[in-house]
């Protein structure tokens, strides 16, 4: 991270937290319950920005999340006399299962399909809330009590701002620290592309279930809090147009930023409140706000200082090419290279034969190239191989063992590496992130560390740090560990995917077009990782359109065409064959021109 | 077995209004690519529009709608010019951004309207139809005719016209369809205002069904929206089979379970996508990688 | 990275704030509970008196809220017109609940951290229940235009209704329907806010004391704006009654689309029925008949109706309704409290809200210890467009 940044934050937060410490101070009765609202949208926020910002899932259910944590605690202090601390840990169980079955679409589902379902459960809830005789319908649950704490009950709304601001510095703390840790980055990564994250080891599917188990944490804490702050609850508090406010405070705070959250929430909730006599014009005018800070500035208001600074780092990269190193050696990862053994693979896609009992083998130590007209099944091969399809027939085996139809991340955990034929990079982790997402190999649920022993994941982020920091130095990037990736020359792209892959320390690693968009000498710094990559003991499979790269890397090649091996041997002796000429001449493009 | 068809009448004929409100929200997201959630405000504004024109301005309904599909159409140009930039954003800013235009037509239609609503006086007068105890009121047969009238029109206007087929290849391939000399940004006008007149239609032959008001289409906006997907998002046999799908739904769902018709409606729905999240005739994408 | 020693030096600033500030307890010394003192007797003897009046101004209530704000304008208007009381003005603030209880609480706590000295509204009793409590607690007294009975559970000395409750619209309407009509085939068909479930226990239990039960019982959510398939339910029993327990507009529409299937029942409603905006969506024709439980049936009943009918429609230019003549009424109770204490506050106003005995365009009003001052309606019919009484 940026320096001068990293020194001024504990200044700003110290100055913040006095602040915030003593503006009850200067508030009078009504002016102190507009911040414990603001307070409580400002956690509601933080959970909506990590589910959405931070991993990249349309929810908009994070108002049913808070209505569940407010009607827990509502039913379980009136209804069956429980204390409210008590209520307020169930309150918060049910809504981490209000949070699993919102996420359960999740795993079926993105964007605005997700967007429409997790917007329908919402409704389905303020439906039920609105009917059940238990949740009071309508006229909604009253008298529900004061939380006490050490025997003194926070009546005063002073008193609860404190407790309020304790719970919302805790979340935001604890927020920041899944984002900017291996949990985060992964959840960052899925959001940026997550195929990539997939590929490069992510369970996706747990993950997409962890975004939204947070969320409901941080909705349900809301709900709890609200509850004993108003000791009253009715629907339209949950209403699907709270559920927009709250959708505008977040986008317009900026969704990446926690921070952004907390203020788009503070602004809007102080906003309503002063314009609440003019409705129908501050109605106006905020859905104008929304529309031109979206049209104009997509990152919301914590994307302003980033785009300063990002077009700072642009600038600096500029120059930059120059601090590309000189690629090092590959660092040994222990492991040793895998026996990729590929038998009768046949994939469809609906009638379409893309792969067609296709056969190869590749050995420890041994670049294997794999080579064929533009749609004969290259690039489906690479996706069976890593997990991304699952097959219609046939298998592939990695040492013996079949990773055929597994998923890409179990794949990718067996050893397998790949990169792809359009770069896909995160584009908004930094080349070091990037890097520490694919090392990164813990499983899902290590990250019950996260509660239970955090010490352990700081220990396990320094080590990531320094092992990548070794992977940038080998690969020379160590100059652009702070960079975002587009702001790279394409060249240096392509050399930090193939650093990504090597991070996961693969025992296969599967290069798909690794010289498209190179120059010469890109090109032959390639060749030279590429030879430093199988010397280290890995083996190697790579499609490739450049004939001259191949002929000169390889130790075998198969060649594709319509999604069957044609030919298959050592290079010279493939090019040789009639049946290849012909697969190529036929699509009018020399191989030696394609790029 | 009586009530069961009273029932299924009355979710076709709403079936039948979304259908066109999930036309609207498909051919706009075909064409540019657009989930537009603005969708049920200015269904709305139309159903407003045909309102005054019918009530205030004493037009008969049949040009009093037509006057209002029209009138929103042109809304929909401006509304389009606004949300362009939208256009290639990602899903949660076209979510918002679309939201925030949304609100801004609720929020002028307060200013002009009042937030209070009104009724619309059947344009038919006729005593309802009596099939074996079912009762068919004339007017539902009239707005399940126009929206099936309007659906082949469309459909020609797609598949007939010099128009159409420039819309249509935008839809599949933008840069094709540049290349070979057509206006994309211009198709993309005409496909939102074509949305919008549709949108327009749906919620001015609602109006004498339901109840015009700032809020009717929040979740008339919702459910055309469910329906589209249902059906298959962008595709148009779907979302004539995904809103008469969502009105069948909605009907049982309301008579069997009463208040909780919301809930049974979004359970199944949800239920529903997630077994085919591609709806009834969407198209089985492919990760590439 | 966070760098360990700027974040030490953030944590000792940040231990010294704490300390600074648990020196004394904020809201001790600024802000405060205005000038509501506890059970205080007399307010500030000079400047107005601070009335708030809390009704949605925006949102699907706004209609209500409208009607509401202009019965409480006319009568302070009126008094302020002939001098004020003990020589103040009455300031009348409007403040906009949109509907929304939680917007209300925030709305009391507003009202008492700026020294008003009493409330007047909501028009929904969700919102009143939601207000109440804070409003005890802060000792002001509130005249609502809810009619709930579960306001009167919250036991509070400082809320007041302005009309009767909605088991006494029922109770007269059903007594009515029964009795003096004879029918006995009943459906209900009511929405699921707190007016509708109000309205569907409170008729339901009076047509029990009067040893019926009814053929149907539907819901629908208030929202709903298609009450069809309910009302297919309702048909296909076959009833002489459709008993409607739902807001204007939805109620309006109830009628349309009952008719537009062919259903012929009769159509009995309390308060909603009488206002316009229920005619204008149902429908002249298809309103024909309704029977109207309310306690302010029309502008030309009686001379004080005429009298305030007039001077409505001089100040807005059109004629009132229901709910400004209740909004109208409650103002007045409360400006003849404010009279016979000589503008008090807290305790003593509610004590003297209480004490009011006067007679207003609903009926004579006289409190019982649950706040309830009003405990009758009469029955209408409307034909063409207006309610007439019916001689009972």
């Amino acid at each position: 991270m940026n320096r001068l940044f990293a020194a001024r934050r504990p200044l700003g937060l110290a100055a913040l937290a006095i602040v915030a410490w003593v503006l009850p101070y200067r508030l009078n009765v009504y002016w102190i319950s507009v911040a414990d609202t603001a307070l409580l949208f400002a956690l509601l926020a933080v959970g909506l920005g990590l589910v959405m910002g931070i991993a990249g899932q349309v929810n908009l259910a994070q108002v049913a999340f808070f209505g569940v944590g407010a009607y827990g605690v509502g039913i379980l202090t009136t209804a069956h006399g429980f204390g409210f601390w008590l209520a307020a840990l169930l309150a918060m169980v049910a809504a981490v299962c209000a949070g699993l079955v919102v996420g359960l679409p999740a795993l079926r589902v993105q964007s605005h399909y997700l967007g429409i379902v997790t917007l329908g459960l919402a409704v389905a809830f303020l439906d039920w809330v609105t009917n059940a005789p238990v949740t009071g319908g309508d006229s909604g649950l009253s008298g529900i009590p004061t939380p006490p704490l050490f025997g003194v009950g926070l009546s005063s709304q002073y008193l609860y701002y404190y407790l309020e601001l304790i719970v919302l510095a805790a979340g935001l703390a604890f927020g920041y620290f899944v984002v900017r840790t291996s949990l985060g980055r992964r959840l960052r990564a899925m959001r940026d592309d997550a195929l990539a994250a997939g590929a490069a080891g992510a369970e996706i599917r747990v993950l997409r279930m962890i975004a939204f188990v947070l969320a409901s944490v941080y909705g349900g804490a809301a709900g709890v809090l609200y509850a004993g702050l108003i000791h009253y609850i009715a629907p339209e508090t949950f209403s699907i147009a709270d559920m927009f406010l709250l959708l505008a405070m977040v986008i317009i705070g900026g969704r990446q930023s926690l921070w952004g959250c907390v203020v788009g929430a503070i602004g809007l909730t102080v906003a309503q409140q002063e314009l609440i006599n003019l409705a129908a014009y501050a109605q106006l005018g905020y859905g104008m706000l929304v529309v031109a800070v979206v049209v104009f500035a997509p990152t919301g208001l914590a994307g302003v200082p980033s785009r300063v600074r990002r077009w700072r780092l642009r600038r600096w990269s500029g120059i930059s090419a120059a601090a590309l190193g000189s690629f090092s050696g590959v660092p040994s990862s222990g492991r040793t290279g895998a026996v990729l053994e590929v038998s009768g693979l046949v994939m469809r896609f609906r009638g379409v034969i893309a792969l067609d009992r296709v056969s190869l083998r590749a050995e420890p130590g041994e670049i294997l190239g794999i080579v064929g007209p533009n749609g004969s099944g290259k690039t489906t091969l690479f996706n069976v191989i890593s997990g991304l399809y699952r097959p219609s027939g046939g298998r592939v085996d990695l040492d013996g063992r079949v990773i055929s139809g597994s998923r890409p991340w179990r794949i990718s955990h067996h050893g397998v590496a790949r990169t792809f034929q359009h770069l896909r990079l995160f584009g908004n982790l930094t080349v070091l992130d990037n890097v520490r997402m694919a090392m990164d190999r813990t499983r899902s649920w290590w990250s019950w560390r996260y509660v239970f022993w955090p010490v352990g994941v700081w220990r396990h982020e320094r080590e990531l740090s320094r092992q990548a920091g070794a992977v940038l130095d080998a690969f020379g990037l160590a100059a652009f560990a702070g960079a975002l990736p587009h702001s790279l020359p394409y060249g240096i792209q392509r050399r930090v995917e193939i650093a990504r892959a090597m991070a996961s320390a693969p025992r296969l690693l599967l290069l798909d077009e690794p010289a498209a968009g190179l120059n010469g000498d890109e090109q032959r710094q390639l060749a030279e990782i590429v030879r430093a990559i199988r010397a280290s003991g890995v083996t190697v499979v790579l499609i490739e359109h450049n004939m001259g790269l191949v002929m000169s890397l390889c130790d075998r090649v198969v060649v594709l065409d319509s999604g069957a091996v044609i030919a298959s041997g050592v290079p010279a002796s493939v090019a040789a064959q009639p049946a290849v000429l012909e697969a190529y001449l036929g699509t009018t493009t020399l191989p030696s021109e394609a790029s | 077995m009586q009530s069961f068809f009273q029932t299924l009448v009355s979710g076709l004929s709403f079936g039948a209004v979304y259908s066109l409100i999930a036309l609207g929200f498909s051919l706009v997201y075909r064409t540019m690519g657009l989930v537009n959630f603005a969708h049920g405000a200015v269904l709305m504004t139309g159903a407003y529009l045909a309102s005054t024109f019918y009530l205030s301005a004493r037009l008969p309904f049949a040009v009093a709608v037509p006057a209002a599909v029209l009138a929103t159409g042109v809304v929909g140009l401006l509304i389009e010019r606004v949300l362009r930039p939208l256009e290639s954003k990602d899903v949660d800013l076209m979510l918002i951004g679309t939201i925030g235009a949304g609100t801004v037509l609720e929020a002028v239609a307060i200013l002009i309207w009042t937030s209070s609503g009104r009724g619309v006086p059947s344009p038919v007068r006729a005593a309802p139809l009596d099939v074996g105890g079912v009762r068919i009121p004339v007017y539902n047969l009239v707005v399940i005719a126009v929206a099936a009238v309007t659906m082949v029109l469309l459909t020609l206007f797609l598949q007939r016209t010099k128009r159409g087929a420039a819309m249509q290849a935008v839809a599949m391939d933008p840069e094709a369809a540049t290349a070979v000399g057509i206006h994309v940004g211009r198709s993309n006008a005409v496909a939102f205002a074509i949305g919008a007149g549709l949108a327009a239609l749906a919620g001015s032959l609602a109006s004498p069904m339901l109840f015009v008001s700032p809020t009717m289409g929040d979740s008339l906006g919702i459910q055309g929206f469910a329906a589209a997907i249902l059906g298959g998002f962008g595709s148009i046999p779907g979302a004539i089979v995904g809103g008469l799908g969502i009105g069948v739904i909605g009907s049982f769902a309301a008579q069997w379970f009463q208040g909780y018709s919301d809930l049974v409606t979004f359970v199944v729905f949800t239920v529903l996508v997630m077994v085919r999240p591609t709806g009834v005739f969407g198209e089985k994408t492919v990760n590439r990688a | 990275m966070i760098r360990r020693s700027g974040a030490a030096a953030a944590l000792s600033a940040a231990a010294i704030a704490i300390l600074a500030a648990a020196c004394s307890a904020p809201g001790s010394s600024s802000g405060g509970s205005g000038g509501s003192g506890s059970g205080g007797s007399t307010g500030a003897a000079s400047g107005p008196i601070k009335i708030a009046v809390v009704d949605a101004q925006s949102g699907s209530s706004s209609d209500l809220g409208q009607f509401e704000w202009r019965g409480v304008k006319l009568a302070v208007d009126q008094v302020n017109k002939a001098g004020g009381i003990d020589g103040r003005k009455i300031q009348l603030t409007l403040f906009d609940d949109q509907g929304d209880p939680t917007v209300g609480t925030e709305l009391a706590r507003k009202i008492a951290s700026e020294g008003f000295t009493a409330m007047l509204g909501t028009a929904e009793s969700s919102v009143t229940l939601a207000m109440a409590p804070i409003l005890q607690a802060e000792h002001i007294p509130n005249i609502t235009s809810g009619q709930s009975t579960k306001l009167l559970k919250l036991g509070s000395p400082y809320l007041f209704l302005n009309g009767p409750t909605g088991l006494t619209y029922d109770s007269t309407l059903a007594k009515y329907l029964v009795q003096t009509k004879g029918y006995k085939k009943f459906a209900l068909l009511t929405n699921n806010d707190s007016y509708g479930a109000g309205e569907d226990s409170a008729f339901t239990s009076s047509l029990k004391s009067l040893g019926i039960t009814p053929v149907a019982a539907e819901v629908v959510p208030a929202d709903q704006t298609n009450m069809t398939p309910q009302l297919n339910t309702i048909r296909s029993r076959n009833p002489q009654v459709l008993f409607i327990g739902a807001e204007e507009a939805q109620s309006g529409l109830t009628v349309k689309q009952a008719r537009s299937l062919g259903m012929t029942a009769v159509i009995a409603e309390g308060a909603p029925a009488g206002t316009p905006l229920f005619l204008s969506t149902a429908g002249v024709a298809n309103a024909d008949g309704t029977i109207v439980s309310s306690p302010y049936l029309g502008n030309g009943v009686d001379a004080a109706s005429k009298a305030f009918a007039a001077a409505y429609t001089a100040a807005y230019g059109t004629a009132p309704e229901l709910h400004g003549a209740k909004a109208y009424d409650g103002a007045e109770v409360m400006i003849s409290a404010l009279k016979a204490c000589h503008a008090c506050t807290g305790l003593a106003l509610a004590s003297a809200v209480r004490a009011v005995h006067r007679t207003g365009l609903l009926g004579t009003f006289a409190y019982d210890s649950q706040g309830v001052g009003i405990f009758s309606t009469s029955i209408g019919i409307i034909k063409n467009g207006t309610i007439e009484p019916v001689s009972s």
